[in-house]
């Protein structure tokens, strides 16, 4: 059985600010590290790899700049086989649609992948599009938001999947998208043993030449939205009528204030 | 010539709508003034009449197509009906509720029709025909706004509770549709338990009681909660306390979490860090109750006191009748 999580190399903190000049995001400093809830789909995988009858072989994909080959060691740090960084000039700049796109470019290549999980959302864009958006490019079904997943039988999965007010149980034939809650497990961390393995475990770089791509579905060329304004949200401030004196006598003012407004 | 058609995706929520619809429904009218035709696309079965909740909010027209199937079709058999809508009417633009739901099929929609969607959105508006929608990105701490400005739908998600809605004059026109549906064998729904616990969550209480990190103590948590009841309220915490075992995600005001606008918040504990700032300020009557006169938390507050959370609670409930 083979499994591909795909990951995102995210800002260490959302701790960002606005170059006052520029109006640009300013994340100088800011180291990146491996989306926290990727961390749940790894686990995941490495979970069914430790107890599936079956040989499993969880290969990690992500696509970005040269550093995010450190998350790519992460992971296979914590357990995984092999990992593939995607990285080009030409796909810098995409939007969920462009990313998914060679995501989904990169997995026909990589081939026959059985599960392919992605984490619920990326802490800095927080869209949780690209899961969705490679299902529909393979062609596969898809689960999201998956609170607990386990092999049910020969290519089969059953998942459970908590909407607002319900929980749904699905069962998938595979191959199948799934992307994880994050309540789903505690991602293990990397032992001195697999950190030492982990450095013979093979990291294979694909630039643009190494995938079958139209160049007009790439990187911001091949992105339909555009950012046109980034900036700091401004809460509105209001008139404060302070409570004063003990607890008692502020608690007495706010009373009135509330039964003033109809509130009580 | 006819009007460029603005849509909004109903969702259910067992047997009844989903609030966001309805939300959106009223964000759409407005946006949509005499230049757009405002359109609910409803996918229901062949017995359900879910458009009888959505006609008072005064949609132009609800467009229904009714299959026994929808109740339990899967994302991508829900993204295979809309798409073939889509087609068929070609609509400027297209909301979704940032649900799971919503968040699930809008992003299979948009990659079956190649277009932009922007996420969890938490204002739109209109420059002539190209939509400009506001999106947080850094947990709430950096707003964006993003157009699609060569690609047709534009396609939005939208944060529950971030609009109100509200009943309208004037009748909707309900119509019916057919779509083929296309089953997808190959993922089945095979059961589906309505969840209590989380049928509600702080965005949906029109009274809040708030605790931060500065009222996280089991004692003040449970005076609260007693305050919350006396109030007909309900506990909100910022994000620090949703590492309690007791709190969680529907709990959560600002950040990722919940966006709220009850009549009345009273909040304790809470210094106000903008993202959850920017997640309860348009709240009717804002309370402020914190130890550090400087937090800010109180330059949104009505009303405020510097000192004991705790202490503050505890009187208020004893006077309280």
């Amino acid at each position: 059985m083979k499994i591909v999580v795909c990951l995102k190399q995210v800002p260490e903190t959302n701790d960002v600010t606005i170059d006052p000049v520029t109006h640009n995001l300013d994340r100088r400093g800011l180291a990146g590290v491996m989306n926290p809830f990727d961390k749940n789909a790894i686990e995941l995988a490495l979970h069914l790899k430790d107890t599936a009858d079956d040989d499993v072989q969880v290969a990690l994909l992500t696509m970005g700049p040269d550093d995010y080959a450190e998350s790519l060691r992460e992971g296979m740090a914590m357990g995984a086989d092999a990992g593939y960084l995607l990285s080009d000039r030409a796909f810098a700049g995409a939007d969920t649609l462009a990313t998914g796109y060679v995501i989904a470019q990169a997995l026909k290549k990589i081939g026959d992948a059985d599960l392919i999980l992605f984490g619920r959302q990326a802490v800095d864009a927080d869209t949780g599009q690209v899961g969705p958006i490679v299902a529909e490019f393979l062609h596969q079904p898809q689960i999201t938001y998956a609170a607990s997943l386990r092999l049910s039988g020969k290519n089969e999965v059953t998942a459970e999947r908590l909407l607002e007010d319900t929980k749904q149980t699905l069962v998938a034939q595979l191959p199948a998208v799934v992307s994880v809650r994050s309540e789903l497990n505690t991602p293990r961390y990397p032992t001195p043993r697999n950190i030492q393995l982990s450095f013979d475990k093979p990291l294979t770089v694909w630039h643009h030449d190494d995938l079958d791509l139209d160049d007009t579905r790439l990187g911001q060329a091949g992105s339909p939205t555009i950012v046109t304004k980034v900036y700091a949200p401004e809460p509105v401030k209001r008139e404060l009528t302070p409570l004063t004196g003990t607890p008692s006598e502020a608690a007495s003012q706010l009373i009135k204030a509330l039964k003033g407004r109809q509130l009580i | 010539m006819s009007k460029p058609e603005l849509w909004v995706i109903a969702e259910r929520r067992l047997d009844h709508i989903e609030p966001t619809t309805q939300q959106l429904i009223t964000k759409a009218k407005g946006l949509a003034g005499d230049h757009f035709k405002t359109v609910v696309i409803l996918l229901e079965a062949t017995n359900d009449h879910l458009e009888d909740e959505l006609k008072a909010y005064g949609p132009d027209e609800i467009r229904v197509v009714r299959d026994d199937r929808f109740p339990t079709a899967t994302d991508a058999e829900h993204a295979d009906a809309l798409e073939q809508l889509v087609t068929k009417y070609q609509p400027n633009s297209i909301l979704f509720g940032a649900t799971i739901t919503g968040r699930s099929i809008a992003p299979r929609l948009q990659a079956k029709l190649r277009t932009g969607l922007t996420a969890d959105c938490l204002d739109l508006r209109f420059d002539d025909d190209t939509l400009v929608a506001t999106k947080p990105s850094y947990g709430d701490n950096i707003m964006c706004e993003i157009i699609c400005p060569d690609h047709r739908p534009q396609m939005a998600t939208v944060r529950p509770n971030t609009f109100v809605a509200n009943t309208a004059e004037g009748a909707a026109t309900v119509t019916t549709d057919t779509i083929t549906f296309h089953p997808v064998d190959r993922l089945q729904v095979k059961a589906a338990t309505p969840v209590v616990n989380t049928a509600t969550t702080v965005g949906d209480a029109s009274r809040v009681v708030a605790l931060g990190r500065g009222a996280a103590s089991a004692a003040t948590i449970d005076t609260a909660t007693q305050l919350a009841e006396k109030f007909g309220g309900r506990i909100g915490v910022s994000r620090p306390l949703t590492d309690q075992e007791r709190f969680n995600h529907d709990d959560q005001i600002g950040q990722s979490g919940n966006t709220i606008h009850p009549e009345l918040i009273l909040t304790f504990g809470v210094s106000g860090a903008v993202q959850f700032l920017v997640g309860m300020q348009d709240s009717q009557t804002i309370v402020a109750v914190n130890s550090d006169k400087d937090a800010p938390i109180f330059d949104v507050a009505d009303y405020g006191y510097v000192g004991d959370a705790q202490a503050f609670m505890s009187a208020l409930l004893a006077q309280f009748v």
